[in-house]
């Protein structure tokens, strides 16, 4: 068999074909593809992740107020102990026996716990006291 | 060099847009068509790919940088789109992409738009065997007859590369026409 050799052979083309007037309007189909495209919004990405880093930093000022807005309100309703006693002291309807009428057998058990006098300092209190008698009475 | 430049602004322009990226399309479709049609070899799948290569070609324009000719800058994109295309076409249809080739050259002498002989189409057989690069060197060489230092500057390698592979690619297209 004689051997092939593409350079003494006449030069090949592909044979391929295009349909006719192919050309004509190919400008004009793939500029309408262009348009269409440019026509669909497109929102870029580097805008996308603006606006997501403005929510993110908005969470973040939002997420730092709250131990803010919480010690706020808590302030506003709830009473310290320096007030009550302000309160109590200048409130002359209440006395003494008032209050030890609201108290139940655990809070007298708190106090007793809370008051842990040593058996000398109870004898040096009372020793001290000259109003001994009233203390007892009561 | 210039007037290219010159050209690559009236194609970013938005007033002269238009204009000049029709005179890209007529410039350039008959030598871009030709180069994917020999790549995907059939018309219709040519024709899908140089649409999409010419819409890329207008999307990427704006980061065009000139440090290539615009020439090769789109032969680029029309070799990539077109084998991209060919791979996703063998995936879809669970072939390799020589594979489909085969059965496309297979398929030639019932293609309307071709009218080439038996060596033409031996020859098409012959060029799948080669590996992807020699396949994409001898078509650019030999059928589109473009210049080497073109050729090079599309595919980013050196002549002495590409002579190399164009060399080897004629050797075994001549033993496989002879022993086929």
């Amino acid at each position: 068999m004689k051997a092939f050799k593409l350079e003494n052979e006449p030069k090949r083309t592909t044979g391929f074909k295009t349909p006719e007037h192919y050309f004509d309007d190919f400008s004009a189909r793939v500029l309408q593809q262009v348009n269409d495209k440019q026509e669909v919004k497109v929102i870029p990405i580097y805008k996308r992740k603006r606006v997501l880093s403005l929510f993110a930093a908005a969470v973040m000022v939002i997420g730092l107020m709250i131990p803010i807005v919480n010690n706020y309100t808590n302030t506003s309703k709830d009473l310290d102990e320096d007030t009550l006693e302000t309160y109590l002291s200048y409130q002359s309807n209440l006395n003494q026996y008032d209050l030890i009428k609201e108290l139940d057998t655990k809070d007298i058990d708190k106090l007793n716990k809370g008051v842990a006098l040593e058996q000398e300092t109870l004898e040096d209190i009372l020793a001290s006291n000259p109003n001994i008698e009233n203390l007892i009475s009561e | 060099m210039t007037d290219e430049k010159e050209f690559i602004q009236e194609l970013l322009n938005p007033k002269t847009q238009n204009t000049a990226f029709q005179k890209l399309l007529s410039d350039y479709q008959k030598p871009l068509y030709s180069h994917i049609r020999n790549i995907v070899l059939n018309h219709d799948d040519a024709d899908d790919v140089l649409q999409n290569t010419f819409v890329k070609v207008f999307q990427y324009l704006k980061n065009f940088k000139g440090e290539s000719k615009l020439f090769s800058w789109m032969y680029r994109i029309a070799t990539n789109e077109a084998l991209t295309f060919l791979n996703q076409k063998a995936k879809l249809s669970g072939v390799t992409s020589e594979a489909l080739q085969n059965k496309t050259i297979d398929n030639l002498k019932a293609d309307v738009y071709f009218d080439g002989d038996e060596i033409q189409i031996k020859l098409q057989k012959a060029i799948v065997t080669l590996p992807e690069k020699q396949r994409l060197v001898f078509k650019m060489k030999y059928f589109e007859e473009l210049k080497y230092e073109e050729i090079a500057e599309i595919l980013g390698t050196s002549v002495g590369a590409l002579k190399a592979s164009y060399h080897h690619a004629v050797k075994k297209i001549e033993i496989y026409v002879t022993s086929n």
